[in-house]
Protein backbone atom coordinates (compact mmCIF):
# COMPACT_ATOMS: atom_id res chain seq x y z
CA UNK A 1 0.00 0.00 0.00
CA UNK A 2 2.78 2.72 1.04
CA UNK A 3 4.58 1.60 -2.29
CA UNK A 4 1.52 3.03 -4.16
CA UNK A 5 1.07 5.66 -1.73
CA UNK A 6 4.81 7.04 -2.44
CA UNK A 7 4.70 6.42 -6.24
CA UNK A 8 1.52 7.96 -6.00
CA UNK A 9 3.04 11.07 -4.56
CA UNK A 10 5.98 11.17 -6.68
CA UNK A 11 4.59 10.90 -9.90
CA UNK A 12 1.62 13.34 -9.34
CA UNK A 13 4.18 15.84 -8.22
CA UNK A 14 6.54 15.06 -11.57
CA UNK A 15 3.02 15.39 -13.63
CA UNK A 16 1.77 18.52 -12.01
CA UNK A 17 5.21 20.25 -12.07
CA UNK A 18 5.12 19.26 -15.78
CA UNK A 19 2.03 20.47 -16.75
CA UNK A 20 2.08 23.54 -14.58
CA UNK A 21 5.51 24.47 -16.75
CA UNK A 22 4.19 24.05 -20.06
CA UNK A 23 1.19 25.80 -19.14
CA UNK A 24 3.53 29.18 -18.35
CA UNK A 25 5.51 28.27 -21.55
CA UNK A 26 2.45 28.42 -23.89
CA UNK A 27 0.69 31.42 -21.75
CA UNK A 28 4.42 33.10 -21.50
CA UNK A 29 3.53 34.53 -17.93
CA UNK A 30 6.62 35.41 -17.16
CA UNK A 31 6.56 37.60 -20.66
CA UNK A 32 10.23 36.39 -21.27
CA UNK A 33 12.28 38.07 -23.27
CA UNK A 34 10.04 41.22 -23.15
CA UNK A 35 10.88 44.46 -21.56
CA UNK A 36 8.23 46.26 -18.74
CA UNK A 37 8.01 49.86 -18.96
CA UNK A 38 9.08 51.72 -15.62
CA UNK A 39 9.31 54.98 -13.89
CA UNK A 40 12.91 54.96 -13.06
CA UNK A 41 12.93 58.83 -9.73
CA UNK A 42 16.63 59.53 -9.03
CA UNK A 43 15.83 61.22 -5.72
CA UNK A 44 19.83 61.83 -5.21
CA UNK A 45 20.49 62.89 -9.01
CA UNK A 46 21.99 60.58 -11.28
CA UNK A 47 25.66 62.69 -10.81
CA UNK A 48 27.25 59.68 -9.95
CA UNK A 49 28.41 58.29 -12.98
CA UNK A 50 29.51 55.09 -12.23
CA UNK A 51 28.46 53.02 -9.14
CA UNK A 52 25.35 52.55 -7.73
CA UNK A 53 22.48 55.62 -7.80
CA UNK A 54 19.98 54.74 -5.73
CA UNK A 55 16.31 55.13 -7.28
CA UNK A 56 12.84 54.86 -6.94
CA UNK A 57 10.95 52.61 -9.59
CA UNK A 58 7.87 53.23 -10.45
CA UNK A 59 5.67 50.45 -11.79
CA UNK A 60 2.02 52.05 -13.24
CA UNK A 61 -0.84 48.86 -12.04
CA UNK A 62 -2.70 49.57 -15.21
CA UNK A 63 0.68 48.68 -17.83
CA UNK A 64 1.75 45.97 -15.03
CA UNK A 65 -2.16 44.41 -15.74
CA UNK A 66 -1.61 44.67 -19.30
CA UNK A 67 1.82 43.42 -19.59
CA UNK A 68 1.55 40.51 -17.62
CA UNK A 69 -2.21 39.82 -17.55
CA UNK A 70 -2.86 39.68 -14.28
CA UNK A 71 -4.75 41.18 -11.69
CA UNK A 72 -2.65 42.18 -9.13
CA UNK A 73 -1.21 45.20 -8.88
CA UNK A 74 2.83 46.51 -7.70
CA UNK A 75 2.96 48.95 -4.44
CA UNK A 76 3.29 52.55 -5.86
CA UNK A 77 7.08 52.66 -5.55
CA UNK A 78 9.98 50.42 -4.90
CA UNK A 79 13.53 51.18 -3.95
CA UNK A 80 16.51 49.73 -5.34
CA UNK A 81 19.77 50.69 -6.71
CA UNK A 82 21.25 51.21 -10.87
CA UNK A 83 23.99 49.50 -10.93
CA UNK A 84 26.24 50.49 -13.91
CA UNK A 85 29.07 48.02 -15.20
CA UNK A 86 30.29 47.87 -18.54
CA UNK A 87 27.85 45.42 -19.33
CA UNK A 88 25.43 48.03 -19.41
CA UNK A 89 23.18 49.18 -16.49
CA UNK A 90 21.56 46.62 -13.83
CA UNK A 91 18.39 48.08 -12.20
CA UNK A 92 18.43 45.98 -8.34
CA UNK A 93 15.25 45.75 -6.15
CA UNK A 94 15.72 46.08 -2.35
CA UNK A 95 15.71 42.81 -0.60
CA UNK A 96 12.58 42.12 0.87
CA UNK A 97 9.79 44.06 -1.55
CA UNK A 98 6.99 42.89 -1.61
CA UNK A 99 6.57 42.03 -4.85
CA UNK A 100 3.37 40.86 -6.69
CA UNK A 101 3.18 38.10 -9.09
CA UNK A 102 4.61 37.10 -11.11
CA UNK A 103 7.46 39.56 -9.97
CA UNK A 104 7.25 37.31 -6.70
CA UNK A 105 8.31 34.38 -8.97
CA UNK A 106 10.90 35.81 -10.75
CA UNK A 107 12.67 37.22 -7.83
CA UNK A 108 12.80 33.45 -6.63
CA UNK A 109 14.62 32.36 -9.53
CA UNK A 110 16.57 34.72 -10.55
CA UNK A 111 20.29 34.19 -9.49
CA UNK A 112 20.83 37.32 -7.62
CA UNK A 113 22.05 37.18 -4.37
CA UNK A 114 20.63 37.92 -1.32
CA UNK A 115 17.12 37.34 -2.78
CA UNK A 116 16.86 40.58 -4.91
CA UNK A 117 14.92 41.27 -8.12
CA UNK A 118 17.45 42.39 -10.52
CA UNK A 119 16.53 43.50 -14.53
CA UNK A 120 18.73 44.75 -16.78
CA UNK A 121 17.66 48.21 -17.95
CA UNK A 122 17.32 48.23 -21.60
CA UNK A 123 17.87 52.24 -21.85
CA UNK A 124 15.89 54.98 -21.45
CA UNK A 125 13.12 55.95 -23.60
CA UNK A 126 13.03 59.58 -23.07
CA UNK A 127 15.84 61.53 -20.89
CA UNK A 128 14.90 63.12 -17.96
CA UNK A 129 11.44 63.74 -17.88
CA UNK A 130 10.44 66.80 -15.89
CA UNK A 131 8.29 65.73 -12.77
CA UNK A 132 9.74 69.05 -11.09
CA UNK A 133 13.24 69.56 -11.34
CA UNK A 134 14.00 67.41 -7.90
CA UNK A 135 14.20 64.68 -8.30
CA UNK A 136 14.59 63.91 -11.32
CA UNK A 137 13.07 61.45 -13.18
CA UNK A 138 13.51 58.91 -16.54
CA UNK A 139 11.29 56.22 -18.39
CA UNK A 140 13.42 52.94 -18.89
CA UNK A 141 12.53 49.40 -19.82
CA UNK A 142 13.70 46.71 -17.69
CA UNK A 143 14.23 43.51 -18.87
CA UNK A 144 13.68 40.22 -15.97
CA UNK A 145 15.56 37.37 -16.45
CA UNK A 146 14.68 34.19 -18.46
CA UNK A 147 12.20 32.17 -16.21
CA UNK A 148 11.24 28.18 -17.36
CA UNK A 149 10.33 25.62 -15.52
CA UNK A 150 9.99 27.06 -12.30
CA UNK A 151 7.68 24.33 -10.70
CA UNK A 152 10.37 21.94 -11.94
CA UNK A 153 13.12 23.53 -10.29
CA UNK A 154 11.02 23.77 -7.35
CA UNK A 155 9.79 20.31 -6.77
CA UNK A 156 14.01 19.63 -7.25
CA UNK A 157 14.82 22.06 -4.80
CA UNK A 158 12.16 20.92 -2.18
CA UNK A 159 13.53 16.77 -2.82
CA UNK A 160 16.90 17.97 -1.62
CA UNK A 161 15.70 20.29 1.42
CA UNK A 162 13.34 17.75 3.42
CA UNK A 163 15.88 14.97 2.93
CA UNK A 164 18.39 17.12 4.86
CA UNK A 165 15.12 18.36 6.77
CA UNK A 166 14.79 14.21 7.49
CA UNK A 167 18.17 13.68 8.72
CA UNK A 168 17.83 16.55 10.90
CA UNK A 169 14.86 15.34 12.10
CA UNK A 170 16.26 12.22 12.98
CA UNK A 171 19.56 13.89 14.42
CA UNK A 172 17.60 16.18 16.47
CA UNK A 173 15.45 12.60 18.20
CA UNK A 174 18.82 11.30 19.53
CA UNK A 175 19.22 12.78 22.99
CA UNK A 176 15.36 12.58 23.66
CA UNK A 177 15.31 8.91 22.63
CA UNK A 178 18.47 8.45 24.37
CA UNK A 179 16.99 9.93 27.50
CA UNK A 180 13.99 7.38 27.55
CA UNK A 181 15.68 4.21 26.41
CA UNK A 182 17.80 4.81 28.97
CA UNK A 183 15.13 5.28 31.85
CA UNK A 184 13.18 2.14 30.60
CA UNK A 185 16.29 -0.05 30.46
CA UNK A 186 15.70 0.73 34.13
CA UNK A 187 12.32 0.01 34.77
CA UNK A 188 12.73 -3.28 32.54
CA UNK A 189 15.81 -4.17 34.60
CA UNK A 190 13.45 -3.23 37.99
CA UNK A 191 10.56 -4.78 36.52
CA UNK A 192 8.33 -1.96 36.78
CA UNK A 193 7.29 -2.73 32.92
CA UNK A 194 5.57 -5.97 34.37
CA UNK A 195 4.02 -4.34 36.73
CA UNK A 196 2.52 -1.81 34.50
CA UNK A 197 1.79 -4.61 32.22
CA UNK A 198 -0.63 -6.11 35.45
CA UNK A 199 -2.29 -2.75 35.30
CA UNK A 200 -3.45 -2.27 31.78
CA UNK A 201 -4.04 -6.18 31.03
CA UNK A 202 -7.85 -5.95 30.85
CA UNK A 203 -7.56 -2.12 28.79
CA UNK A 204 -5.19 -3.54 26.40
CA UNK A 205 -5.42 -6.90 26.02
CA UNK A 206 -8.99 -6.74 23.96
CA UNK A 207 -6.67 -4.30 21.49
CA UNK A 208 -3.79 -6.50 21.23
CA UNK A 209 -5.14 -9.96 21.20
CA UNK A 210 -1.96 -11.76 19.78
CA UNK A 211 0.21 -10.22 22.29
CA UNK A 212 0.83 -12.83 24.94
CA UNK A 213 -0.84 -11.56 28.60
CA UNK A 214 2.52 -10.82 30.42
CA UNK A 215 4.42 -9.45 27.59
CA UNK A 216 6.20 -5.93 27.99
CA UNK A 217 5.17 -4.77 24.83
CA UNK A 218 1.82 -3.98 26.60
CA UNK A 219 3.27 -2.49 29.07
CA UNK A 220 5.56 0.09 26.61
CA UNK A 221 2.05 0.62 24.62
CA UNK A 222 0.56 1.61 28.21
CA UNK A 223 3.49 4.45 28.66
CA UNK A 224 3.09 5.36 24.99
CA UNK A 225 -0.66 6.00 25.36
CA UNK A 226 -0.26 8.12 28.77
CA UNK A 227 2.14 10.19 26.65
CA UNK A 228 0.00 10.75 23.86
CA UNK A 229 -2.78 11.69 26.34
CA UNK A 230 -1.39 14.26 28.02
CA UNK A 231 0.50 15.85 24.89
CA UNK A 232 4.26 14.47 25.67
CA UNK A 233 4.73 13.89 21.85
CA UNK A 234 8.67 13.97 22.86
CA UNK A 235 8.03 10.91 25.42
CA UNK A 236 5.47 9.33 23.26
CA UNK A 237 8.10 8.53 20.62
CA UNK A 238 10.55 6.60 22.19
CA UNK A 239 7.72 4.86 24.04
CA UNK A 240 5.89 3.83 21.01
CA UNK A 241 9.74 2.79 19.70
CA UNK A 242 10.18 0.54 22.39
CA UNK A 243 7.12 -1.02 22.10
CA UNK A 244 7.29 -1.47 18.16
CA UNK A 245 11.13 -3.10 19.02
CA UNK A 246 9.04 -5.75 21.85
CA UNK A 247 6.27 -6.40 19.05
CA UNK A 248 9.40 -7.22 16.44
CA UNK A 249 10.37 -9.93 19.26
CA UNK A 250 6.82 -11.38 18.70
CA UNK A 251 7.23 -11.10 15.20
CA UNK A 252 8.26 -14.06 13.21
CA UNK A 253 9.62 -11.90 9.83
CA UNK A 254 11.85 -9.66 9.08
CA UNK A 255 10.19 -6.56 7.58
CA UNK A 256 6.53 -7.32 7.48
CA UNK A 257 4.19 -5.87 10.25
CA UNK A 258 2.16 -7.56 12.13
CA UNK A 259 -1.46 -6.89 13.51
CA UNK A 260 -0.37 -5.78 16.62
CA UNK A 261 1.79 -3.35 14.81
CA UNK A 262 -1.29 -1.67 12.99
CA UNK A 263 -3.30 -1.28 15.99
CA UNK A 264 -0.03 0.45 17.61
CA UNK A 265 0.15 2.84 14.73
CA UNK A 266 -3.82 3.40 14.20
CA UNK A 267 -3.94 4.25 17.86
CA UNK A 268 -1.58 6.30 17.72
CA UNK A 269 -2.34 8.53 14.56
CA UNK A 270 -5.56 9.20 15.80
CA UNK A 271 -3.57 10.71 18.51
CA UNK A 272 -5.96 10.72 22.09
CA UNK A 273 -5.13 13.63 23.75
CA UNK A 274 -6.34 16.04 26.16
CA UNK A 275 -3.45 18.24 26.42
CA UNK A 276 -4.14 20.28 23.19
CA UNK A 277 -0.87 20.59 21.13
CA UNK A 278 1.96 23.14 22.41
CA UNK A 279 1.84 24.11 19.06
CA UNK A 280 -2.18 24.79 18.63
CA UNK A 281 -1.64 26.83 21.78
CA UNK A 282 1.53 29.25 20.44
CA UNK A 283 -0.75 29.94 17.40
CA UNK A 284 -4.09 30.37 19.05
CA UNK A 285 -3.41 31.39 22.69
CA UNK A 286 -6.64 31.14 24.77
CA UNK A 287 -8.91 30.69 22.68
CA UNK A 288 -8.13 27.17 22.90
CA UNK A 289 -9.59 26.38 25.85
CA UNK A 290 -12.79 26.96 23.85
CA UNK A 291 -11.79 23.96 21.33
CA UNK A 292 -10.52 21.50 23.85
CA UNK A 293 -14.30 20.07 24.60
CA UNK A 294 -14.21 20.19 20.32
CA UNK A 295 -10.66 18.43 20.04
CA UNK A 296 -11.21 15.70 22.68
CA UNK A 297 -14.55 14.58 21.15
CA UNK A 298 -13.38 14.72 17.97
CA UNK A 299 -10.21 12.68 18.34
CA UNK A 300 -12.04 10.19 20.77
CA UNK A 301 -14.31 9.57 17.95
CA UNK A 302 -11.39 8.80 15.67
CA UNK A 303 -9.96 6.73 17.79
CA UNK A 304 -12.58 4.47 17.74
CA UNK A 305 -12.47 4.34 14.33
CA UNK A 306 -8.91 4.01 14.31
CA UNK A 307 -9.48 0.82 16.31
CA UNK A 308 -11.92 -0.48 13.96
CA UNK A 309 -10.54 0.41 10.90
CA UNK A 310 -7.51 -1.31 12.05
CA UNK A 311 -9.41 -4.43 12.88
CA UNK A 312 -11.03 -4.55 9.75
CA UNK A 313 -8.58 -3.91 7.49
CA UNK A 314 -6.84 -7.08 9.62
CA UNK A 315 -9.39 -9.46 8.61
CA UNK A 316 -9.41 -8.52 4.41
CA UNK A 317 -8.31 -11.03 2.75
CA UNK A 318 -5.28 -9.27 1.72
CA UNK A 319 -3.70 -8.64 5.00
CA UNK A 320 -4.58 -11.89 6.11
CA UNK A 321 -2.52 -13.34 3.49
CA UNK A 322 0.18 -11.14 4.19
CA UNK A 323 0.01 -11.49 7.87
CA UNK A 324 3.13 -12.88 9.20
CA UNK A 325 2.07 -14.80 12.08
CA UNK A 326 -0.43 -16.81 9.81
CA UNK A 327 2.18 -17.28 6.46
CA UNK A 328 5.05 -18.67 8.70
CA UNK A 329 4.49 -22.53 7.40
CA UNK A 330 5.46 -24.68 10.21
CA UNK A 331 9.07 -25.67 10.93
CA UNK A 332 10.22 -22.54 8.55
CA UNK A 333 13.16 -19.77 9.83
CA UNK A 334 11.43 -16.59 10.80
CA UNK A 335 13.87 -15.41 7.83
CA UNK A 336 12.26 -17.67 4.85
CA UNK A 337 8.91 -16.65 5.99
CA UNK A 338 9.35 -13.27 5.83
CA UNK A 339 10.48 -13.36 2.58
CA UNK A 340 7.83 -15.46 1.61
CA UNK A 341 4.72 -13.76 2.43
CA UNK A 342 6.18 -10.71 0.27
CA UNK A 343 3.96 -12.52 -2.49
CA UNK A 344 0.60 -11.76 -0.71
CA UNK A 345 1.03 -7.78 -0.94
CA UNK A 346 -2.16 -6.26 0.73
CA UNK B 1 -14.91 21.71 32.31
CA UNK B 2 -12.19 24.10 33.59
CA UNK B 3 -11.75 22.55 36.64
CA UNK B 4 -10.70 19.15 34.32
CA UNK B 5 -8.90 21.36 32.65
CA UNK B 6 -6.32 21.89 35.38
CA UNK B 7 -6.47 18.91 36.59
CA UNK B 8 -4.86 17.54 33.48
CA UNK B 9 -2.47 20.26 33.12
CA UNK B 10 -1.40 19.53 36.49
CA UNK B 11 -0.62 15.62 35.92
CA UNK B 12 1.33 15.97 32.36
CA UNK B 13 3.60 18.48 34.38
CA UNK B 14 3.84 16.08 36.38
CA UNK B 15 4.27 12.24 34.13
CA UNK B 16 7.77 13.04 32.86
CA UNK B 17 9.25 14.42 36.57
CA UNK B 18 7.74 11.19 37.86
CA UNK B 19 8.54 8.83 34.96
CA UNK B 20 12.58 10.00 34.99
CA UNK B 21 12.74 10.17 39.06
CA UNK B 22 10.39 7.72 39.85
CA UNK B 23 11.96 4.57 37.29
CA UNK B 24 15.46 4.72 38.94
CA UNK B 25 14.19 5.29 42.19
CA UNK B 26 12.29 2.02 42.07
CA UNK B 27 15.37 0.43 40.60
CA UNK B 28 17.29 1.52 43.35
CA UNK B 29 14.85 -0.18 45.50
CA UNK B 30 15.39 -3.25 43.50
CA UNK B 31 19.09 -3.38 43.83
CA UNK B 32 19.15 -2.60 40.10
CA UNK B 33 22.84 -0.74 39.30
CA UNK B 34 20.81 2.22 38.04
CA UNK B 35 23.53 4.19 36.72
CA UNK B 36 25.20 1.51 34.29
CA UNK B 37 21.80 0.61 32.93
CA UNK B 38 20.61 3.60 32.14
CA UNK B 39 23.97 4.07 29.91
CA UNK B 40 23.16 0.88 28.76
CA UNK B 41 19.62 1.83 27.45
CA UNK B 42 20.70 5.17 26.11
CA UNK B 43 23.52 3.54 23.67
CA UNK B 44 20.50 2.51 21.78
CA UNK B 45 19.08 6.25 21.27
CA UNK B 46 21.77 7.02 18.53
CA UNK B 47 21.58 3.82 16.76
CA UNK B 48 17.26 3.95 16.83
CA UNK B 49 17.61 7.54 15.28
CA UNK B 50 19.94 6.51 12.26
CA UNK B 51 18.46 3.59 11.70
CA UNK B 52 15.09 5.78 11.26
CA UNK B 53 16.88 8.50 8.67
CA UNK B 54 16.02 6.24 5.52
CA UNK B 55 12.45 6.01 6.29
CA UNK B 56 12.33 9.34 7.11
CA UNK B 57 14.60 10.53 3.84
CA UNK B 58 12.18 8.31 1.39
CA UNK B 59 8.53 10.27 3.51
CA UNK B 60 9.36 13.22 3.62
CA UNK B 61 11.17 14.01 -0.01
CA UNK B 62 8.19 12.84 -1.54
CA UNK B 63 5.79 14.50 0.52
CA UNK B 64 8.35 17.47 -0.27
CA UNK B 65 7.82 17.90 -4.12
CA UNK B 66 4.02 16.78 -4.02
CA UNK B 67 3.96 19.78 -2.17
CA UNK B 68 5.92 22.03 -4.09
CA UNK B 69 4.09 20.95 -7.60
CA UNK B 70 0.66 22.06 -6.92
CA UNK B 71 -0.73 18.95 -7.43
CA UNK B 72 -2.45 19.74 -3.85
CA UNK B 73 -4.47 22.28 -5.76
CA UNK B 74 -6.06 19.82 -8.32
CA UNK B 75 -6.58 17.03 -5.89
CA UNK B 76 -8.63 20.43 -3.79
CA UNK B 77 -10.10 21.09 -6.88
CA UNK B 78 -10.94 17.30 -7.72
CA UNK B 79 -12.72 16.61 -3.71
CA UNK B 80 -14.04 20.01 -3.26
CA UNK B 81 -17.71 18.70 -5.71
CA UNK B 82 -17.46 15.77 -3.29
CA UNK B 83 -17.12 17.46 -0.16
CA UNK B 84 -18.92 20.52 -0.33
CA UNK B 85 -22.31 18.68 -0.91
CA UNK B 86 -22.30 16.97 2.51
CA UNK B 87 -21.26 20.67 4.34
CA UNK B 88 -17.67 20.18 4.22
CA UNK B 89 -16.39 23.51 3.30
CA UNK B 90 -13.56 24.40 0.40
CA UNK B 91 -11.35 26.62 2.94
CA UNK B 92 -10.83 23.83 5.27
CA UNK B 93 -9.59 21.20 2.63
CA UNK B 94 -6.10 21.86 1.99
CA UNK B 95 -5.85 21.82 6.35
CA UNK B 96 -7.61 17.93 5.76
CA UNK B 97 -5.06 17.02 3.05
CA UNK B 98 -2.09 18.68 4.31
CA UNK B 99 -2.37 17.26 8.03
CA UNK B 100 -1.84 13.75 7.95
CA UNK B 101 1.54 14.62 5.49
CA UNK B 102 3.29 17.27 7.77
CA UNK B 103 3.33 18.41 10.94
CA UNK B 104 5.06 21.91 10.33
CA UNK B 105 3.11 22.12 7.27
CA UNK B 106 0.00 21.80 8.63
CA UNK B 107 0.88 24.34 11.87
CA UNK B 108 2.12 26.86 8.95
CA UNK B 109 -1.57 26.53 7.18
CA UNK B 110 -3.18 27.09 10.84
CA UNK B 111 -1.37 30.22 11.52
CA UNK B 112 -1.94 31.37 8.01
CA UNK B 113 -5.43 30.82 8.03
CA UNK B 114 -5.91 33.21 11.68
CA UNK B 115 -4.52 35.65 9.57
CA UNK B 116 -7.43 35.13 6.43
CA UNK B 117 -10.12 34.01 8.42
CA UNK B 118 -9.32 35.64 11.77
CA UNK B 119 -9.26 33.88 14.97
CA UNK B 120 -12.82 34.02 15.68
CA UNK B 121 -13.76 31.94 12.37
CA UNK B 122 -15.14 28.89 12.40
CA UNK B 123 -12.79 27.43 9.84
CA UNK B 124 -10.18 28.22 12.01
CA UNK B 125 -11.65 26.52 14.85
CA UNK B 126 -12.57 23.78 11.96
CA UNK B 127 -8.75 23.41 11.19
CA UNK B 128 -7.42 24.25 14.91
CA UNK B 129 -9.60 21.32 16.00
CA UNK B 130 -8.28 19.07 12.52
CA UNK B 131 -4.96 19.94 14.04
CA UNK B 132 -5.53 18.89 17.65
CA UNK B 133 -7.19 15.74 16.90
CA UNK B 134 -4.86 13.71 14.79
CA UNK B 135 -1.34 13.01 14.50
CA UNK B 136 0.89 13.33 10.90
CA UNK B 137 0.29 9.72 10.22
CA UNK B 138 3.29 9.50 7.60
CA UNK B 139 5.57 10.37 9.58
CA UNK B 140 4.45 8.28 12.62
CA UNK B 141 4.53 5.45 10.06
CA UNK B 142 8.60 6.24 8.93
CA UNK B 143 9.66 6.79 12.85
CA UNK B 144 7.68 3.64 14.08
CA UNK B 145 8.46 1.20 11.33
CA UNK B 146 11.75 2.68 10.64
CA UNK B 147 13.09 2.13 14.17
CA UNK B 148 12.43 -1.77 13.66
CA UNK B 149 12.87 -2.10 10.15
CA UNK B 150 9.68 -2.95 8.81
CA UNK B 151 9.11 -1.79 5.28
CA UNK B 152 6.32 -4.16 4.64
CA UNK B 153 3.03 -1.72 6.27
CA UNK B 154 0.55 -4.17 5.21
CA UNK B 155 -3.08 -2.01 5.77
CA UNK B 156 -1.21 0.41 8.47
CA UNK B 157 -1.66 3.16 5.58
CA UNK B 158 -5.26 2.94 4.97
CA UNK B 159 -6.65 2.59 8.69
CA UNK B 160 -4.56 5.55 9.69
CA UNK B 161 -5.98 7.37 6.65
CA UNK B 162 -9.33 6.10 7.33
CA UNK B 163 -9.37 7.58 11.08
CA UNK B 164 -7.94 10.66 9.90
CA UNK B 165 -10.46 11.30 7.39
CA UNK B 166 -12.92 10.02 9.80
CA UNK B 167 -11.26 13.03 12.20
CA UNK B 168 -11.58 15.65 9.95
CA UNK B 169 -15.18 15.05 9.00
CA UNK B 170 -16.09 14.93 12.87
CA UNK B 171 -13.77 18.53 13.30
CA UNK B 172 -16.29 20.14 10.98
CA UNK B 173 -19.41 18.59 12.49
CA UNK B 174 -18.57 19.21 16.01
CA UNK B 175 -17.43 22.62 15.66
CA UNK B 176 -20.55 23.27 13.66
CA UNK B 177 -22.51 21.56 16.26
CA UNK B 178 -20.73 23.52 19.21
CA UNK B 179 -19.78 26.76 17.45
CA UNK B 180 -22.26 26.95 14.39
Amino acid sequence: MLNYIWAALLISAFVFAGASDIGDLSRDTYRNGQPLPVVLEFPEGTAAAGGRTPVRIRINAGVYQDFYGTDESPAPSYDGVLLRTGEGMVLRFDAGAALPEPLETIRGVSRSNDDELQGTVEGFLSPVLGLGDDPTAAQATVQFEHVRFVKMTAIGAAALDFAETAAGIAIGLIGVLALFLGVMKIAEEAGIIYAIVRVVRPVLRPLFPEVPEDHPALGMIALNLTANVFGLGNAATPFGIKAMEELQKLNPSEDTATNPMVMLLAVNTASVQLVPPVLLLALLGLQINRLIFAIIITTGLSLLVAIMAARLYGKLPGSRASDPNRTRPFGETPRDAGRDSRRGEG
Amino acid sequence: MELARELIGLLSAFVIPVILVGFPLYGLYKRVPVYETFVEGAKEGFGVAVRIIPYLVAILFAIGMFRASGAMDALIALLNPVLEPIGFPAEVLPMAIIRPLTGSGSAGLVADMVARYGEDSLFVKMAAVMFGSTETTFYVVAVYFGAVNIKRTRHAIPAGLTADIAAMLFAVWVVRLLFG
